[in-house]
């Protein structure tokens, strides 16, 4: 006779009535909460959302880095709409956005190998897969600035002695590789986040599932179908959808390998936000092109946005 | 013998989300010194909200409803009232080991020496076998080990009164009857006040000095097993204790010279006087309700009736025989083997000194 | 039958180790040869060639003497770690009471954290930037520990509130009993339960100081509390002519420690990573 009755326990600090000692006593526990709860409301007042406002408001501005700024209204934002760099930057965001497919195409297959039964020193695997993601992306950045230098890079003197390339591509300054080095430099150096989430999920599938599905004679890709596939969706999901998002806004590589450049050909949306506010020191169009990468990302994540809602609301409920 | 009391409820009301749920009515129960009471009832009935206010984990709606050794506790937060509460999924707490599990409230409260919590501890331990565990995490250990654990954290404190709510509800079968012995052979050596929540009849009946039987909020009953057994204030703890269940027909009460008579279309039956004074002539809308071990199955007598035998089931030493008598299902229960095969036709007696007569409200007569 | 089974394992095995070796060499490829050319003279990075001619540890010793980039590895490390203990002290008390506590409006606050978590946290270098020059925490080191807390507290506030929200319900009213008040109960048994949890992010976050270039490259000078990261970058980009070995000693020496990092921590982490399914 289990007590399965599903219940909310509701803790003493919203009773309905609270008097006399114990009740002050409740109300201690009310400043408890309270307390409890002010970093953390701070951290959304005034890290997240004061600033973010005050962002808008300075999107309206012409804002100096020193210097009085001066309202201009919807200037920026006409300005960006009709630069000559718009439909650039917003072709070179969306190749960018690209990276969150390329690594998670790396991060399954190596989460699936690495947990195989029969796969030998998991450990050290495991240490060496993270490393990219482990190491400031400024480093991975620099390592393969060297490596696919045109003049002396290891991966471009390969590709020659094996008759893949005839010459040297001097990337930095052509368009559209310019746009997939930094796109591929990123997936590779990003990829163990997915990669982590995904090893995980797979290590809960409990193994009797797989001895099942073998019983029944299920092949490889059955298994991977019936069993794994399931199992995994969620938190691959939650993964893909996480990373869309921070992906767009991982611009500490791109920012070294091309600066934007050639022109404003890598200028992803995130890229020139940082190139208005660090490199002209102008404020106001820098958020003013972070308004159109938040819109860029409601975009992007739309059709997710039900599962995403569904995910959320469950994992909501648990607690 | 002088009562002495321990834990006194007087008109509990708490009531849930703005007293749209009211958990407990009004509930009073007076718990003796080093009494052992069992609070039963069905699920939902209110047992664990008793316990919790208590415990002080919940605040009840009323000031004065919770009185320990003759103090009003009812405000006070539940590390000052000297209790100890043990849970139904018996919360451990998983990074310390079972000795420091044993130990946490007297380390909390900071009162003993560390010589002084060794020695309760090891003595704990023997109590309930714990010595070889002492070291282990709570992940290390059996479900009836853990119990023991929860225990043993309750027994060190050296409270007023142990409060468990359904301890053993999550242990299986052969376990919760082992331990439930455990729980009270240790409860007699301490005689510490101990209430114990169950739903499970049989655990009540065997455990407590007292079971107080509760139903939406209400206690309907207070009293030994043996009353609650063979006394029940109304036709629910009638019902709710005794398995198989009670027999209860609706009948009416006529005279025939200086004799009652219970009469229904199934019977005609003298009333012996002891049972008799109480009632009056005339009643209608009575319920007679009868236990199953006093409906006798023989010869033919004066007040006997025919029925049928329907179905037996045999309960170890005894036997459950299933009657059935105009559409009416009437159980039996004798000791031994069955005298009847089924489908028999047989005569049936009731021993009427055991016949119980409820009211229209169902309160016993 | 049997022999169905044989082969698919087969089948099986190659694909595993296929997948394997494929994704180690992408990462163990450069890695290694990155590694080889921190050992070159000068004059060697200009040839591919994976072992120096002549082992030399003249870009050390260059990286040590005159960029004193030890000086600003160590700014990493302070950065680091004050964002990570900052962190925990937002952190902590308010997931738990997200997760443990009966709040009206809690759903509310749930959607706020999800919503924080998708933010795109590299807009608001723009308002930071000019609030910190305002209040004065422009190049300094709380300057950056703060702002750092942009990047961590979301996913922190998300990783811990489930944490929280899954032990049993008994757990605090249990410590209660046995003489706990409300916050000893917190920090008794709650916390030491989520140490591990608590240990991961502190160390990602710190890893998050210690590797971040937007926000040090943007909220220090040379003078302040520059972190190794910008000083790479200036490295990479910055004059006409790269030192490549000096870079790759530079790529050593920041890369190196979160990756050991990440092998001490990574039991802890495998939990924190554990998003639930259902
Ligand atoms: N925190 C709460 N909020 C709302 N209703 C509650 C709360 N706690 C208990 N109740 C309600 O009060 C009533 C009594 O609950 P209680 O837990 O005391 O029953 P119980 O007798 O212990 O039952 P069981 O044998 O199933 O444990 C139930 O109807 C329950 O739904
Ligand atoms: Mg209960």
């Amino acid at each position: 006779m289990i007590d399965t009755k599903p219940r909310t326990r509701e803790t003493q600090f919203v009773s309905t009535r609270e008097v006399g000692l114990w009740g002050r006593m409740l109300q201690g526990d009310r400043w408890l909460i309270i307390l409890f709860l002010l970093p953390t409301l701070a951290f959304l007042i005034f890290l997240l959302w004061l600033p973010f406002l005050q962002g808008i408001w300075m999107s309206f501005h012409n804002w100096p880095f020193i210097g009085k700024p001066k309202w201009v209204g919807l200037q920026n934002y006409r300005d960006f709409v009709t630069a000559s760099y718009f439909w650039t930057t917003i072709r070179a965001t969306l190749i960018y956005s690209l990276s969150t497919v390329f690594q998670l195409g790396i991060a399954l297959i190596a989460a699936l190998a690495l947990n195989q039964k029969f796969i030998p020193l998991k450990g050290i695997w495991w240490g060496i897969m993270l490393m990219p993601y482990a190491m400031p992306p400024v480093v991975t950045g620099a390592i393969w600035m060297y490596l696919l230098d045109p003049n002396l890079g290891m991966v471009t003197h390969y590709l020659i002695k094996l008759g893949i390339l005839s010459e040297p591509i001097y990337w930095a300054s052509d368009p559209t590789w310019a746009k997939w080095v930094i796109t591929l430099v990123v997936s590779w150096t990003f990829w163990p986040f997915m990669f982590l989430i995904i090893l995980s999920a797979l290590q809960s599938i409990p193994e009797s599932y797989y001895e099942l599905a073998e019983v029944y004679g299920a092949n490889l890709w059955q298994r991977f179908r019936t069993v794994t596939w399931p199992h995994i969706r969620g938190a691959v999901l939650a993964a893909f959808i996480i990373r869309i998002v921070w992906n767009l806004e991982k611009i500490d590589q791109p920012f070294q390998l091309t600066g934007g450049g050639p022109g404003y050909e890598t200028s992803v949306l995130s890229v020139l936000t940082y190139r208005f506010a660090f490199l002209s020191g102008d404020f106001g169009m820098a958020f003013t092109v972070g308004i159109f990468l938040i819109a860029f990302m409601m975009i992007l994540m739309i059709p997710f946005l039900r599962r995403f809602q569904i995910l959320i609301t469950q994992a909501g409920k648990r607690g | 013998m002088v009562k002495i009391s321990g834990i006194q409820v007087k008109n509990l009301v708490k009531s849930f989300q703005k007293g749209t749920v009211q958990a407990c009515k009004n509930v009073n129960l007076d718990i003796a010194e080093g009494e052992l009471m069992v609070l039963l009832g069905p699920s939902g009935c209110g047992k664990t909200t008793t316990l919790r206010c208590i415990a002080g984990l919940e605040s009840p709606d009323n000031d004065d409803a919770i009185w320990i050794k003759g103090r009003n506790v009812t405000r006070l937060p539940p590390k000052d009232r000297n209790l100890a509460f043990v849970f139904q999924d018996i919360t451990l707490f998983p990074h310390l080991n079972v000795r420091k599990n044993i130990s946490f409230g007297l380390d909390m409260r900071k009162t003993c020496s560390k010589e002084e919590i060794d020695r309760r501890v090891q003595e704990a331990a023997r109590l309930l076998h714990l010595e070889e565990l002492l070291d282990r995490k709570p992940n290390q250990l059996s479900g009836g080990q853990a119990q023991r654990v929860a225990l043993g954290r309750a027994i060190v404190m050296e409270p007023d009164a142990f409060l468990m709510d359904e301890p053993l509800a999550n242990l299986d079968a052969a376990l919760r009857i082992e331990m439930r012995t455990e729980i009270k052979r240790i409860q007699r050596k301490l005689l510490t006040s101990t209430i114990f929540v169950t739903h499970d009849q049989e655990e009540a009946l065997t455990l407590g000095d007292t079971i107080a039987v509760m139903k939406d909020g209400v206690v309907q009953q207070v009293g030994t097993p043996y009353q609650i057994y063979h006394q029940p204030a109304n036709i629910f703890v009638g019902t709710f204790i005794g398995a198989p269940p009670i027999n209860l027909f609706p009948c009416s009460i006529q005279s025939r010279g200086t004799e009652m008579i219970a009469i229904s279309d199934l019977f005609y039956l003298p009333i012996p006087e002891a049972i008799a004074k109480n009632l009056s002539l005339g009643s209608q809308n009575l319920t007679l309700g009868i236990r199953p071990e006093f409906v006798t199955i023989g010869p033919k007598l004066e007040n006997s009736f025919l029925a049928r035998v329907t179905l037996i089931e045999p309960l170890g030493s005894r036997t459950l025989i299933f009657l059935e008598a105009k559409g009416r299902e009437i159980r039996s229960v004798v000791q031994g083997e069955a005298p009847v095969a089924e489908g028999e036709a047989v005569h049936v007696t009731f021993q009427m000194e055991r016949v119980f007569f409820f009211d229209s409200t169902g309160k016993r007569i | 039958m049997a022999q169905v089974t044989d082969r698919s394992s087969f089948v099986h095995k190659t694909l595993a180790y296929a997948g394997l070796i494929f994704v180690l060499s992408l990462i163990l490829i450069p890695y290694s040869y990155i590694a080889l050319t921190a050992f070159k003279p000068p004059g060697e990075v200009f040839e591919v060639e994976w072992l120096p001619r002549e082992w030399s540890l003249e870009a050390w010793r260059y990286t040590f003497k005159t960029v004193e980039f030890q000086k600003y590895i160590f700014n990493s490390f302070i950065a680091g770690l004050g964002a990570a203990i900052l962190s925990i002290f937002i952190a902590v008390p308010g997931a738990y009471i997200f997760g443990r506590k009966q709040l009206r409006g809690k759903e509310i606050f749930f959607y706020i954290i999800t919503v924080a978590l998708l933010f795109p946290y590299v807009l608001l270098i723009v308002p930071i930037t000019i609030t910190w020059i305002r209040i004065g925490l422009y190049d300094t080191l709380p300057g950056l520990w703060i702002a750092y807390q942009i990047f961590i507290i979301p996913f922190a506030l998300w990783i811990l509130r489930g944490f929280f929200a899954e032990l049993p319900p008994s757990l605090e009213e249990c410590a209660m009993v046995y003489g706990c008040t409300q916050f000893q109960a917190f920090y008794r048994v709650m916390l030491p339960l989520a140490r591990p949890v608590i240990v991961s992010l502190l160390f990602m976050t710190f890893l998050i100081g210690w590797s971040d270039f937007l926000f040090s490259n943007m909220l220090t000078t040379g003078e302040g509390p520059r972190t190794a990261s910008v000083i790479l970058y200036v490295t990479a980009v910055g004059g006409e002519r790269v030192e490549w070995e000096v870079l790759m000693v530079m790529t050593l020496m920041a890369g190196i420690p979160p990756v050991l990092l990440y092998i001490l921590a990574q039991k802890q982490l495998m939990k924190t990573f554990a998003v639930r399914r259902r």
